[in-house]
C-alpha cells in the first residue's frame, strides 16, 4: 500500500479498534487483579494478626513480666522500646551528620563511596550484622547478651536508612534558601543548624521514624546480641540480657502450649500495630511539612 | 558575647532529647542489686520443663531470677562454657572432645525424656504397628520402600498394610531428637552406624518421598498432612499426635520384645542402665537391655561450669539444681507429667547431687 | 572548614563500618576459606563431622573427622526461592503500579498505594508467624493437593507435597515482602511523567492502556529493572520469614516446589546452634564464610541496581 504525501491517514477499521479496546480491557483487568490480589493478601495478614492478637489481649500483659511461656509482656515491650530507642539515638547522631555531609558537600569521591556503600549496607542481611555483633561484642569484648551489644548492632542496621533519608530531605530544600543564607554571611555550621535542619526537619524526622520502625521489627540481629530475659531491664548496659517482642513471636510459636501461642499472637499484634502507627505518623509528618514539595 | 549560649550541637536534635528523656524514665534504679539473675539457654526439649519449674521456684526463692531461652543444645553447651550463661541445657552429654576443650564443665541429668515413632496410615492409625531398629533404618535408608514390604509384614502378621510408598520424615534442623533417634538406628543396626552414624544433624540418605520438617511442630504438621508418612517426635508432643489421630508404633527393644511408650517401659529402661552410669554421668540410655525396656529414652542434661563467677552465683546454681532433681521439687509428677518426662532414678539423683556439690 | 571536616568524619563512618565488618568476617572465616577451598560452592554436604571422635588435622586445619562444608543446596535454595518470588512479584508489582498510577483517581491511588507499601513495613518475623499459623495449613490442605493433581505431568509440581514448609511457600511469602519495592518505585516513576505525554498518546487515538504500556512504561524500563534488582537482593538476604516457613532443608536439593529448602541467611540462624557445639570452631567459621558470600551478593546486586538507576538519573540520587 503506497500513500501519497498529504493524503489523510487510512482510518483504522472498527474491528481493529474493537480488538484493541478488548485487549486494553483485558490488560486493565489483569492489572486490577494484581492490585486486588496484593490488597487481599495485605488485608488478610493484618486482619489475621490483629484478630488473633486482639483475641488474646489482656491488661495484665502490660504489667507482668514473662514467666516461662506464660505471664505478660512488660519486659519485652520495655525491652523493644529500650533497644530501638537507644539504637535510634546512636544512629541518628551519626546518620544525620553523615547525611548532611552527603547533601551539602558530598559531590566528591567520599560522597559517592559513602552513598554506594550505605546502599550495600542496606542490602546486607541483618543476620550477618547479628553474627558479627555476637562474635565481636558478645563474646570477644565479653559484654555477654546485653543492651549495649543489641543496640549497637541495631544502630549499624539503621544507619544507612537515616543517612540516605536525611540526604534526600536536605536536597529537597530549595537551593535559594542556602544561597541567601550564605549571602548573608553565614558560616557552614550556621547555615546547617539555623536554616537547613529547620527546613528539612520533617523529612529527617520521617527518615528517623521509619528507621525506628524497621529496627523495632528486627529479630535476627538481636537473637545473639541482646539475648532474652524474663525480667525487666535493671539498668546494666552490659552483662544483662534484654527482652524484646519479636523474640516472643519467633520463639513461642514453636512451643506446644496455648499460653505460648497467645503471647506470640499478642506480641505480633503489638509490634505490627506499633510499626503501622509509626508509619502513619511519618506520613503525617511529611504531609504537614511546609517545605516539602510532595 | 552578651549572654551564654548553648552550643547548637547540644541543642540540635530535639528528638534526641525526647528519646533520651523517655530512656531515662524507663530505667528503673538498680536497687535490687542483691538479686541473682541466672540465665538458662539450650535444648528446646528441656525448655518447656524449665518454664514449668521457674515460676514455682522463683516464687518461693525471691532472691533469684531465672531467665529461660530455647536456642538448642549446641548453644547451651557453648554459652555455658564461655560463661555467657550459668545453665546450659542439652539433650546429649558432652562429647570427649568438648570435655577435653572445657575441663571445668559438668553435665548433670535433670530428667528423662523419651521419643515416639509415629505414622499416618489411613485406617490403621489405631491398630498396633510393630517396628524394629533395622526396619526403621532400612526405611530411612530407602531400602524398604513400601508399607507392605516383606520385612514390615513379618513384624505385623494380619495387619492389612497397603502397597504405598513410605514417606520418611526427618528433622531438617539440628536437634536432640535426631540425635537419639539415629542412636537407636545406629545401636540396633551396624550398617546404619557405618554409613550414617548419629548426631544432632546427620547426612540423611537420599530417599524418594522423604520430607524434611522443622521442629517438633513441623514434624506433627508434616505427618498429619501426608498419609503414609512416618516420623520420630518428642514425647512432649503426644497430645498433638492424639489430637490429629495419628499412629504410635511399638518398638523392638534390645531384648527383642515390642514395647509401647509407657511410664513402666521407660522406668524399666532407666533401671537397666542407671547402675552403669559413670560418675560424670555421660551415658546414652538408648537401646537399653531389659525385656520391658523402651528403646528411645535419654537423660536431659544441664551443662554447668564448675567454677562460677561468684560464690553467691555458685550457691544459687547449686540450690536451684538440687531442687530441680529432687522428687519433691522439680522431679515431682506435677511438672514431669505435663511434658511427658520421667523422673530420675534414685541412683542418678545421688550422682547428680555429687556433681552439683562440685560447683563453687 | 572545621565543620565540613567534622561532617566528613561522620560520613566516613559508614564506609568504615562496612569495611570493618567485611575485614572482620574475611579474617574470621579465613581458616574455613582455606579448609573448604573453592569446592565450598559446589559441594552438597554440610557435615560438622563426628562430634564424638577426636579432632584431626586436615589440610593444615584442626577439624572433627568427617567434617565437610559445602553449600550447593543453600545456593540452590537461595536462588530458587528468590527467583520464584520475583516471578510472582514482578507481574503483580507491575500490574498494581500501572493500575494505581493510570487507572484510578490520584487520591484513591495514593491511599491504596500507601496501604500496599505498608506491606514492606510488616516485620519479617510477623510474616513468618502468619506463614506458620495461616498460610502453611491453608496451602498444604487446600492448594498444594489440587496443584499437584492438576499438574501431575509437570515434574516439579507433582507429589509428594510434603509438610507445606518449603520452596513454594517461601517464595510466596518472599513475594509479598518484595512486591512493595517494585510497586512503589514504578508508581513514583510513572507519576513523575508529564501529563503531556499521556494527552499526546490519547490524542493519537491510543487507549489508556496503550498509553500506559507503550508510551509511559518504556521510558521507565531502567527504573523498573533497578527496583527489580533491589527487590531480588532483598529476597536473597531475607532471614526470619524464610527461616520459619522454608523447612530448613539440610544437604539436599529440592526435588519439587514443595520440598523444604534453606537459604544462606536463614541457614546461619538455623545452624549457629549446632555449629557452636563443634569444639574445633571450624563449623562457626564456615558459617562466617557464608556471611562473607552474603556481603558479596549485596555488593553485586546493589552495584547492578545502582548502575541501572544511575544511567537513568545522574544527579538526583
Amino acid at each position: 500500500m503506497s500513500q501519497a504525501p498529504g493524503d489523510p491517514p487510512p482510518r483504522p477499521s472498527s474491528a481493529w479498534i474493537r480488538y484493541r479496546r478488548i485487549k486494553s480491557a483485558i490488560g486493565w483487568f489483569l492489572a486490577g487483579t494484581a492490585l486486588v490480589a496484593l490488597s487481599v493478601a495485605m488485608v488478610q495478614i493484618l486482619l489475621y494478626v490483629f484478630l488473633q492478637g486482639f483475641h488474646s489481649l489482656a491488661p495484665k500483659l502490660f504489667v507482668e513480666n514473662t514467666v516461662g511461656v506464660g505471664g505478660g509482656l512488660k519486659n519485652a515491650i520495655l525491652g523493644t522500646a529500650l533497644l530501638s530507642g537507644s539504637a535510634v539515638i546512636l544512629s541518628a547522631l551519626i546518620g544525620v551528620a553523615a547525611g548532611l555531609y552527603l547533601s551539602e558537600f558530598g559531590e566528591g569521591r567520599l560522597g559517592t563511596l559513602t552513598r554506594f556503600l550505605s546502599d550495600v549496607l542496606v542490602g546486607v542481611p541483618s543476620i550477618v550484622l547479628g553474627f558479627v555483633g555476637y562474635v565481636t561484642l558478645t563474646v570477644w569484648l565479653r559484654w555477654r547478651f546485653s543492651l549495649a551489644a543489641g543496640a549497637i548492632t541495631l544502630a549499624v542496621l539503621m544507619l544507612p536508612y537515616i543517612v540516605r533519608s536525611t540526604e534526600l530531605a536536605l536536597r529537597r530544600v530549595a537551593s535559594g534558601i542556602r544561597e541567601s543564607a550564605y549571602a548573608l554571611g553565614c558560616r557552614d555550621h550556621q547555615v546547617v543548624f539555623k536554616v537547613l535542619l529547620k527546613a528539612a526537619a520533617p523529612g529527617i524526622g520521617t527518615g528517623i521514624l521509619l528507621a525506628l520502625a524497621i529496627s523495632a521489627g528486627e529479630t535476627a540481629p538481636l537473637l545473639y546480641t541482646a539475648g532474652w530475659s524474663n525480667y525487666s531491664w535493671s539498668g546494666h548496659l552490659i552483662h544483662e540480657p534484654v527482652a524484646y517482642l519479636t523474640y516472643v513471636i519467633w520463639s513461642f510459636i514453636g512451643e506446644p502450649f496455648h499460653s505460648a501461642h497467645a503471647l506470640a499472637y499478642v506480641a505480633a499484634f503489638l509490634i505490627t500495630f506499633m510499626i503501622l502507627l509509626i508509619n502513619l505518623l511519618a506520613r503525617f509528618l511529611i504531609a504537614s511539612s511546609p517545605h516539602s514539595n510532595r | 558575647m552578651s549572654k551564654l549560649r548553648i552550643h547548637p550541637l547540644v541543642r540540635f536534635p530535639a528528638l534526641t532529647a525526647l528519646v533520651l528523656a523517655g530512656f531515662c524514665t524507663l530505667c528503673p534504679t538498680p536497687s535490687q542489686a542483691r538479686t541473682i539473675h541466672l540465665i538458662e539457654t539450650g535444648s528446646t526439649l528441656l525448655y518447656p520443663l524449665f518454664n514449668l519449674w521457674v515460676p514455682t521456684y522463683t516464687s518461693s526463692h525471691p532472691g533469684v531470677q531465672i531467665t529461660t531461652e530455647a536456642t538448642g543444645s549446641g548453644t547451651g553447651i557453648a554459652q555455658a562454657s564461655a560463661d555467657l550463661v550459668q545453665l546450659g541445657a542439652s539433650d546429649a552429654y558432652l562429647s570427649p572432645a568438648l570435655q577435653h576443650l572445657h575441663p571445668g564443665l559438668l553435665n548433670i541429668p535433670l530428667a528423662i525424656s523419651s521419643q515416639m515413632v509415629n505414622y499416618n496410615l489411613p485406617g490403621l492409625n489405631n491398630r498396633p504397628l510393630h517396628l524394629s531398629g533395622p526396619v526403621l533404618a532400612a526405611i530411612y535408608a530407602g531400602q524398604i520402600r513400601y508399607w507392605n514390604a516383606p520385612a514390615i509384614r513379618a513384624l505385623n502378621p494380619g495387619l492389612p498394610l497397603p502397597h504405598h510408598l513410605i514417606l520418611p520424615i526427618h528433622r531438617s534442623d539440628g536437634s536432640g531428637d535426631t540425635f537419639i533417634f539415629t542412636q537407636y538406628l545406629s545401636f540396633s543396626t551396624p550398617a546404619w552406624m557405618k554409613t550414617t552414624g548419629y548426631g544432632t544433624t546427620v547426612s540423611w540418605p537420599s530417599v524418594r518421598g522423604e520430607i524434611g520438617a522443622t521442629g517438633n511442630p513441623g514434624m506433627v504438621q508434616a505427618l498429619a498432612t501426608n498419609p503414609y508418612a512416618i516420623a520420630y517426635i518428642g514425647v512432649s508432643y503426644r497430645s498433638a499426635i492424639l489430637k490429629d489421630r495419628l499412629g504410635q508404633a511399638w518398638l523392638k527393644n534390645r531384648a527383642g520384645q515390642f514395647v509401647f511408650l509407657t511410664r513402666s517401659t521407660v522406668e524399666a529402661a532407666v533401671a537397666s542402665r542407671a547402675p552403669h552410669t559413670p560418675p560424670d554421668q555421660s551415658i546414652s540410655l538408648v537401646f537399653a537391655p531389659g525385656a520391658n525396656a523402651y528403646p528411645i529414652i535419654n537423660y536431659e542434661y544441664t551443662i554447668v561450669k564448675k567454677h562460677q563467677a561468684s560464690r553467691h552465683m555458685a550457691r544459687a546454681v547449686r540450690e536451684f539444681l538440687d531442687w530441680a532433681i529432687s522428687a519433691s521439687g522439680g522431679n515431682a509428677p506435677a511438672f514431669l507429667n505435663r511434658v511427658g518426662f520421667a523422673p530420675l532414678p534414685q541412683l542418678a539423683i545421688l550422682q547428680s547431687r555429687r556433681q552439683i556439690a562440685e560447683i563453687h | 572548614m572545621w565543620f565540613r571536616r567534622l561532617l566528613a568524619l561522620f560520613a566516613l563512618l559508614v564506609p568504615l563500618v562496612l569495611l570493618a565488618i567485611a575485614v572482620f568476617l574475611v579474617f574470621y572465616a579465613w581458616p574455613a576459606i582455606h579448609y573448604n577451598g573453592l569446592d565450598f560452592l559446589w559441594r552438597d554436604t554440610w557435615n560438622i563431622g563426628n562430634q564424638y571422635a577426636s579432632p584431626i588435622q586436615r589440610h593444615g586445619e584442626t577439624v572433627m573427622p568427617g567434617a565437610q562444608f559445602g553449600i550447593l543446596f543453600l545456593v540452590a535454595g537461595t536462588l530458587g526461592s528468590a527467583l520464584i518470588a520475583l516471578l510472582f512479584a514482578f507481574p503483580l508489582g507491575l500490574g498494581a503500579a500501572l493500575f494505581l498510577s493510570e487507572a484510578v483517581p490520584h487520591r484513591f491511588g495514593h491511599f491504596v498505594s500507601f496501604f500496599v507499601e505498608l506491606l514492606a513495613g510488616i516485620p519479617s518475623v510477623v510474616f513468618g508467624l502468619w506463614g506458620i499459623v495461616f498460610l502453611i495449613p491453608f496451602l498444604s490442605h487446600h492448594v498444594y493437593p489440587v496443584l499437584a493433581r492438576l499438574f501431575h505431568f509437570i515434574p516439579f509440581l507433582t507429589r509428594p507435597i510434603g509438610s507445606g514448609y518449603g520452596l513454594l511457600t517461601s517464595s510466596l511469602v518472599l513475594c509479598l515482602m518484595i512486591v512493595p519495592f517494585i510497586t512503589a518505585t514504578l508508581r513514583d516513576a510513572l507519576r513523575s511523567q508529564s501529563t503531556e505525554m499521556r494527552e499526546a498518546g490519547i490524542s493519537l487515538g491510543a487507549t489508556r492502556f496503550e498509553v500506559a504500556t507503550r508510551i509511559l512504561l518504556p521510558g521507565q524500563k531502567t527504573a523498573l529493572a533497578g527496583a527489580t534488582m533491589l527487590a531480588f537482593g532483598r529476597a536473597l538476604g531475607e532471614t526470619m520469614a524464610v527461616l520459619m516457613v522454608s523447612g530448613n532443608a539440610l544437604n539436599y536439593l529440592p526435588h519439587n516446589v514443595y520440598s523444604p529448602i534453606s537459604t544462606m541467611a536463614a541457614f546461619i540462624v538455623a545452624q549457629l546452634d549446632s555449629a557452636l557445639a563443634d569444639p574445633t570452631g571450624m563449623a562457626v567459621r564456615s558459617l562466617a564464610e557464608i556471611a562473607v558470600l552474603l556481603l558479596v551478593i549485596s555488593l553485586i546486586t546493589n552495584g547492578i541496581a545502582r548502575l541501572l538507576i544511575g544511567m537513568l538519573k545522574e544527579h538526583t540520587l
